[in-house]
């Protein structure tokens, strides 16, 4: 059981994360989600004891990470792939990492064969392709076989086969399960790989919930067809926005099917369709955070 | 020992036998003390006879002579010690070792065995090579040491534990600023730049301070017979041992407060 206790970093004057609380549940892939700088790389690095919270704490199995006596067998983590000594070999690299937790050596030409860089074991990591270097990362994760693994971005540098790859492994994981969190700040990345996501934004917490949920909460969009299309729309001023599709057609967003029924009726307007368009978990995720992008686009006219 | 500090310890032997910087650092400790050690003997042998040397002769100490590369090969023992934490630093590969070994002052604790048992290795097979190369030469024209004078085994013995603990001294200057750069910086000002500010100093102070500084510190730990100038054998050692007990202390708890 990995838990987040309200949990706060500051780094000189910026407060990378406040006050986030949540845990992450085995048995499913829980994503980790917020745009770019949002804390999701803070929060890991919190979680494994690399960097010290300012307030709150983060705890695995009810132990702060520093207090785990082989930590690799309880959690398995893959933070920045590139964070090697370039000049020593995929194998030492791991036979350092499984003789620190008293892991066999056996164990080592295991995970590398399995994440399948087994040929290259001998080689100098500063060599290996980006691609390369994550699978030695969840190569060093796996090591300890442990029941809880961080991933921070892991889909970077994959190709797509590596991509689907690596959800099969994120799913199979769990279901053994496992506890798996993966951070992205791809909404359609964790549509397809999570089962559980976590969104934050600016350091702060969001929403949690399963990808149905999320999708469902949000305002989504309702297509209305109607003749009197004009009229409807100078009445339809509860809506967030209303765009003109063609002559009879709307979308309105911000208003349920419901109230939109109701207003077209009490003025004696026919409609011809009223449909409920699901909100993709993109707008959703976009909706969500709109107010906490960091880096994002602030002119108008190039925003999307 | 405690089990857990005996794994970190193998963990951390394995990444210092498999990084080419230790190699290369270690050979050039090596060669450094040998081979100045050889240039300079074969010189004072060939000018000994010179007009004008005999006083030269009255202060001659072949046992120091012999371990003369000591002065450079100071540097290649410090920068092993340095980068085997300042690297960790310069490619991130620290978070790994962290995560694996979250207890900061038992992975400082196993890098300073696992440094100190190699170098003290390494460096008390140098310098009695060094010595035994350096007396061979002298021999016929100069005067040599032998085990048997007085101080002699001892001086050699100390000259390789001098090796080690600047090696030591090195990790916790790196474990403090981090950088490579820097720490290398540091670590050369400590030995070479300072003495010859402190040169500079009123001869009432100066006296008083260069007996402190590391470079004479050495000097007294590898001369057969106390001098004037420097603390006794003894006492140099364990100066030197508190400063490098001293700098390792103040890394770890850095290490321990700052994000990795
Ligand atoms: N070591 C640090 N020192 C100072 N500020 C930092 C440090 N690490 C992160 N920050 C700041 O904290 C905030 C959160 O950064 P973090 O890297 O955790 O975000 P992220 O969600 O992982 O972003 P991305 O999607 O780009 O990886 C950012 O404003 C960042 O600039
Ligand atoms: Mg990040």
């Amino acid at each position: 059981m990995l838990k987040v206790d309200h949990l706060s970093k500051q780094y000189h004057d910026t407060l990378a994360i406040n006050d986030l609380d949540f845990e992450v549940k085995p048995g499913v892939v829980t994503g980790f989600l917020g745009p770019n700088g949002s804390g999701k790389s803070t929060t890991m690095r919190v979680i494994m004891g690399l960097d010290r919270p300012t307030k709150g704490r983060a705890t695995i199995n009810g132990k702060v990470y520093a207090d785990l006596e082989s930590p690799l067998r309880e959690v398995g983590a893959l933070l920045d792939a590139k964070s090697l000594n370039p000049q020593r070999s995929a194998r030492n690299h791991l036979r350092a990492l499984a003789a620190s937790n008293k892991i066999p050596f056996a164990r080592v030409d295991a995970v590398l064969e399995f994440v399948g860089i087994a040929s290259v074991a001998n080689k100098k990591v500063g060599g290996f392709s980006l691609g390369m270097s994550q699978r030695l990362g969840i190569a060093g994760a796996l090591l300890g076989d442990p029941g809880i693994l961080l991933f921070d971005e892991p889909v970077n540098g994959l190709d797509p086969e590596g991509i689907r790859w690596i959800r099969e492994f994120f799913r199979s994981l769990a279901s053994e399960g496992r506890t798996v969190f993966v951070s992205s700040h791809l909404m359609s990345e964790m549509a397809v790989s999570a089962d559980q996501i976590i969104v934050i934004g600016r350091g702060r917490f969001i929403t949690a919930g399963s990808v149905d949920e999320l999708t469902a909460s949000a305002t989504g969009t309702v297509l209305v067809r109607s003749n009197s299309s004009d009229r409807l729309r100078s009445l339809l001023t509860a809506a967030r926005q209303v765009e003109v599709l063609n002559d009879d057609a709307l979308s309105v967003t911000g208003l349920s099917c419901e109230a939109i029924g109701e207003l077209a009726f009490a003025n004696g307007i026919a409609l011809h369709e009223l449909t409920p368009q699901r909100a993709s978990l993109e707008e959703v995720f976009m909706d969500l955070t709109a107010d906490s992008v960091e880096y994002g686009h602030h002119n108008p006219e190039l925003a999307s | 020992m405690n089990p857990t500090l005996w794994s970190t310890i193998h963990s951390e032997w394995i990444k210092f036998r498999t990084v080419r910087s230790t190699v290369t650092g270690l050979a050039t400790l090596i060669v450094l003390t040998l081979g100045i050690g050889v240039i300079i003997c074969l010189a004072i042998k060939a000018h000994w006879g010179d007009p004008g040397s005999h006083f030269d002769h009255l202060l001659f100490d072949p046992t120091s002579v012999s371990l003369g590369g000591l002065f450079l090969a100071q540097f290649a023992a410090g920068a092993v010690g340095i980068i085997t934490i300042t690297s960790e630093y310069n490619t991130g590969s620290i978070r790994t070792t962290l995560s694996a070994v979250p207890h900061r002052a038992r992975l400082v604790v196993a890098k300073t065995v696992v440094l100190f048992a190699s170098l003290t290795v390494i460096g008390e097979v140098v310098v009695f090579a060094a010595f035994t190369i350096g007396q061979a030469i002298f021999r016929g024209t100069v005067p040599t040491a032998s085990f048997n004078q007085a101080g002699v085994l001892r001086a050699v013995l100390m000259a390789g534990l001098y090796v080690a603990l600047l090696t030591v001294l090195g990790l916790g200057i790196g474990l403090i600023l981090r950088t490579t750069a820097f720490s290398i910086i540091v670590f050369t000002t400590l030995l070479l730049i300072l003495p010859i500010i402190v040169n500079f100093l009123p001869s009432s102070l100066k006296d008083g301070i260069n007996k402190f500084l590391p470079a004479n510190l050495g000097s007294a730990m590898y001369a057969p017979l106390p001098t004037a100038q420097n603390f006794s054998w003894g006492v140099a050692t364990l100066v030197l041992l508190s400063y490098v007990a001293v700098v390792i202390v103040v890394g770890t708890v850095l290490m321990q407060r700052r994000d990795a």
